[in-house]
């Protein structure tokens, strides 16, 4: 599943380059540059309404940019720029996404949440669909949940169904906002070890997360964005231990007091 | 007593042909001016200007004109256009706009009810606008407006006996007949009554169990 990652790990993947993102006259984004490359694991942290879930979400295009450019696999978007039906399609399969709140679709079964896009956007049979979803969830370690439906679930299971979900069309790359923010630590634990195992095999991975502890045992890299900039990044251990702006230094500073 | 039920024996028959009459319009409205409430839904959120003022249009007419002048219009007023529908026709297609006026209010609210979330979740996986509203967020959206669509079912039917000024021959319009021959205004027309009762009251209970059992499944 990983062999397309593994084999250019290393090659770049993807590039902002003066993103900028504007909600009326507020600014969210103040000009991001982000170059992430194949195989590797990305943190970003920062206090609430610094932009990061807008980040994410203008790297797939569900927040369009204001201004700027977006680069995934070679594939240009400016800011703008009206994106065909086939373009839109091919960015959101190689772009998967994982949400705070899970956002599984409750009156569709576990199965069903995983199969659907593989169907309505790669053509996929049902058959064929049903059977890479069930390799999915018992990689998620849910196979038996299958046949339930997500309200069923706990959180913890809800959100590993996501990320089965957000794994189903084969994406180069995975976002995950905050994945473990509305879960009770404990379940947490078992979505965090998911998260882990994806990156052990390879998977390109961008996390917005409160979850210091993952942040800097698992990515490769720490972004500290505050006010809609990135005004920190570098390797995970050194971010964290020695920030060298000030605001960083405040923000890991109030995070370790707690 | 036994005189009231000699009476109302007799004209019974008479009722339920207007009853089933009464019940074929709203039938006919309901089937036509729901999925016409659905367009409307979507007409009026679409971003294309034409589609959202001619929803607008459709919508504010048929809410803003009593459903009375509505069934004028389509008996009275379109032959002037040169367009003569039967009685049966010009009900149908007035109780049906107003039908699709008022459903369009409801099937909004139901597709604002279904989370944000959702469609950031099947826009993320790549569906199309199209996919994702028929497979992720009409399906979440019914079940918040299926209730309420009945409710107003049953409001419809009663409606439909305002179709007795187009002279269609329904439940209420037959009681006339009967209490303008008979002078028994008062006993045909509690008969009449008991008939909407004896329908929309189970109908209400109904859609009260039905509510309670779409509530499942939904978080």
């Amino acid at each position: 599943m990983s062999d397309s990652t593994a084999i250019r790990r290393g090659e770049p993947l993807l590039r902002l380059a003066a993103v900028h993102k504007r909600f009326g006259t507020h600014e969210v984004l103040s000009g991001i540059d982000l170059r992430v490359s194949a195989g590797e694991v990305v943190a970003i942290i920062g206090p609430s309404g610094s932009g990061k879930s807008t980040l994410l979400r203008c790297i797939n295009q569900l927040e369009p940019p204001t201004e700027g450019r977006v680069l995934l696999g070679g594939v240009a978007v400016e800011a703008g720029q009206e994106l065909s039906r086939a373009e839109l399609t091919q960015l959101r399969r190689s772009v998967g996404m994982v949400f705070q709140s899970f956002n599984l679709f409750p009156h569709l079964t576990v199965l069903r949440n995983v199969s659907l896009a593989q169907e309505r956007v790669i053509g996929r049979s049902r058959k064929e669909a049903d059977a890479v979803s069930m390799q999915l969830l018992s990689r998620v370690g849910l196979a038996d949940k299958a046949q339930q439906y997500p309200g069923r679930c706990s959180g913890g299971q809800q959100q590993r169904i996501a990320i089965a979900r957000a794994l189903a069309l084969d994406p180069k790359l995975m976002l995950f906002d905050e994945p473990t923010s509305a879960l009770d630590p404990e379940l947490g634990l078992e979505v965090l070890a998911v998260m882990r195992e994806l990156a052990e095999n390879g998977m390109t991975m961008i996390v917005v997360t409160h979850e210091m502890h993952f942040a800097e045992s698992v990515s490769d890299r720490v972004i500290v964005m505050a006010d809609g900039r990135i005004i920190e990044e570098g390797p995970s251990a050194e971010v964290m231990r020695n920030p060298k702006t000030e605001r960083a230094k405040r923000f890991l500073q109030a995070v370790n007091d707690r | 007593m036994t005189e009231l039920f000699g009476f109302w024996w007799e004209w019974l028959p008479t009722l339920l042909s207007g009853l089933q009459l009464s019940l074929a319009v709203t039938a006919v409205a309901l089937l036509f001016g729901i999925p016409l409430g659905l367009i409307l839904a979507l007409g009026v959120q679409s971003k294309r200007a034409v589609w959202h003022v001619l929803s607008l249009f459709i919508i504010e007419t048929g809410r803003g004109a009593p459903a009375l002048i509505l069934l004028q219009f389509t008996y009275f007023g379109l032959p002037s256009a040169g367009i003569a529908l039967s009685s049966f026709v010009s009900a149908s297609l007035a109780l049906a706009w107003c039908t699709g006026a008022y459903t369009s209010e409801i099937i909004r609210a139901g597709l604002d009810a279904v989370p944000h979330g959702q469609k950031e979740a099947a826009a993320a996986i790549g569906l199309t606008d199209w996919d994702a509203l028929y497979f992720v967020i009409l399906p979440l959206a019914l079940r918040v407006s299926v209730p309420p669509l009945f409710g107003f079912a049953i409001l419809m039917l009663q409606a439909s006996s305002l179709c007795f000024a187009i002279a269609l021959p329904e439940l209420v319009s037959q009681a006339y007949v009967i209490g303008s021959n008979t002078f028994q205004y008062m006993q045909i027309l509690l008969l009449a009554g008991l008939l909407y009762a004896v329908i929309c009251i189970p109908a209400t209970i109904a859609v009260a169990a039905l509510e309670a059992r779409l509530g499942r499944h939904t978080d």
